[in-house]
């Protein structure tokens, strides 16, 4: 058994193939969803915080900083609603009989559909 | 007759005897376009260099053995030909996240043990007894597993797989993905057994659904579909506890 | 061996990958984009006040808590895995604490904003 020959890991593994920076940056959407929610907290806080201070907030939040912040955690959170929804047909497959029912099929049904309803929802709601 | 095309192989050696390190050498090959990489490093050890070593036999995609990394991805050399990558030199190594034993030889040890440990056949409480005849299967209840059954054990999955690479409690994605097909098998009554080993420490936690798997595998077997269901098994199990106490039969 | 403990908080991370999925885009086009937007007028005092009747009402209250709750989680989970993938595996038992228990804290902040909402 003498002299086998172990290769040494990269740290940064994650550049080795294409499919890795894939996954990275999908894992990496969590960090700036998290960030965002931090910040919903601060603006449900302000909107506990009477009138004039929600106003006050939603000024600074129309500032180009803050715009740009949104527009990153936009990205990001649309980009985890996609691989989350390539993800789940895969995850939980749904079978008729001996068919499979088809991945595209399965996102829409279980993922675009109800995700475009709610969104549209919010927004109307929020606009009307 | 014209000139004989040729092109270049990068061949990963590495003999433990004399080598402290691997190196790699260089064979220009015949160029033939219907030749796949296998057969160009059988033609190197037939006519070139008999102490290359490396692992083959069906040549048709069936046995599993002639896995290497081909520029980088997991392959099947019988699969992959040369006319894909010509003029351009191609470079073979040993699959990657296993001990090199020889050349293009990696130690199937570790892999060998962890297909062991999830129980990959059916598991059933009346094994002796044939009274009742076959155990009857519906086309329906094979669809739940067929797909998973097509594995051939050919480790590429490990190669593409980071976590396998990283993490040694991690039993990785064949093996995972045959546990799954067994405790998916309508005939098997031994999901408790299997789930005994696959959700423990980081066995089957260690996934964290990079997914290359399922994209190398030349068998579409899909691992990390069938990892991810079966976490989904794991915390339905987990749950359970709460809902009806031990040995109820639910 | 004892099974894992990994299954709780993976369950937890799948339904709160849903959640956030589903919710939290139209989340950041709400408190991003709308609202900030709407200026200093009536429009703007109308999708304010939109915006707090919804909030205010006790069922989206509960509703929103729980999407809330979960992504927290959803995210608490996630970060620790990238961060074990990125080399912190031996880590994995102390990585729970900041993770989960942010998750926990985050909810709890949320809980108590939404009580005063």
């Amino acid at each position: 058994m003498s002299g086998q020959f172990h290769r040494p890991h990269a740290w940064a593994w994650f550049l080795e193939r294409p499919g890795y920076v894939r996954f990275m940056v999908r894992e990496l959407t969590s960090f700036f969803v998290a960030g965002y929610l931090i910040v919903l907290l601060v603006t449900l806080g302000r909107l506990g915080g009477g009138e004039a201070a929600f106003a006050e907030w939603l000024s600074a939040l129309s500032g180009p900083g803050w715009m740009l912040a949104h527009v990153v955690a936009l990205i990001a959170a649309v980009w985890h609603s996609i691989t989350w929804f390539a993800a789940v047909p895969q995850a939980m497959p749904v079978y008729l009989g001996e068919k499979k029912l088809p991945a595209p099929l399965a996102a829409v049904v279980m993922g675009y559909g109800p995700w475009l309803t709610v969104t549209a929802g919010i927004v109307w709601w929020v606009l009307r | 007759m014209s000139t004989e095309l040729t092109m270049t192989l990068e061949v990963f050696r590495y003999h433990p005897e004399t080598d402290h390190e691997p190196r790699f050498q260089a064979y220009e090959v015949p160029y033939d376009e219907d030749w796949v990489v296998l057969d160009a490093l059988n033609w190197i050890k037939d006519h070139v260099d008999g102490s290359l070593t490396h692992r083959w036999s069906c040549r048709m995609g069936v046995c599993g053995s002639c896995g290497m990394m081909v520029n980088g991805d997991p392959k099947l050399t019988c699969a992959v030909f040369l006319k894909d990558y010509y003029p351009r030199p191609i470079k073979v190594e040993p699959l990657v996240n296993f001990p090199v034993e020889r050349d293009l030889v990696v130690s199937l040890d570790g892999f060998m043990d962890k297909l062991e440990a999830v129980k990959p056949y059916i598991i059933r409480d009346d094994v002796n007894d044939t009274s009742g005849g076959e155990y009857l299967q519906s086309p329906a209840e094979l669809a739940q597993y067929k797909q998973y059954s097509m594995c051939i054990n050919c480790m590429l999955c490990y190669a593409a797989c980071p976590v396998a690479g990283h993490e040694d409690e991690f039993l990785g994605p064949a093996a995972l993905a045959l546990g799954h097909r067994y405790n998916k098998d309508s005939r098997d009554q031994g999901q408790a057994e299997r789930l005994d080993v696959m959700l423990v420490g980081e066995a089957i936690w260690g996934c964290t659904f990079v997914g290359e798997c399922t994209v190398v595998c030349p068998k579409h077997v899909d691992p990390a579909g069938a990892i991810q269901q079966a976490k989904a098994v794991g915390a339905q199990e987990f749950f359970k506890r709460f809902v009806a106490p031990k040995g109820a039969g639910v | 061996m004892k099974r894992s403990d990994e299954a709780f908080w993976w369950a937890l991370f799948s339904a709160g990958g849903v959640m956030a999925a589903l919710f939290v885009p139209a989340f950041v086009l709400v408190t991003g984009f709308l609202l900030p937007a709407g200026g200093d007028g009536a429009v703007a005092a109308e999708r304010t006040t939109q915006f707090a009747a919804a909030v205010g009402w006790w069922p989206v209250k509960l509703a929103l808590l729980g999407v809330l709750a979960l992504s927290f989680v959803h995210c608490g989970h996630r970060i620790r895995h990238t961060l074990m993938d990125l080399g912190l595996r031996r880590y994995s038992g102390l990585l729970k604490v900041p993770c989960y228990g942010g998750a926990l804290a985050a909810t709890v902040w949320a809980a108590l904003l939404l009580w005063r909402v």
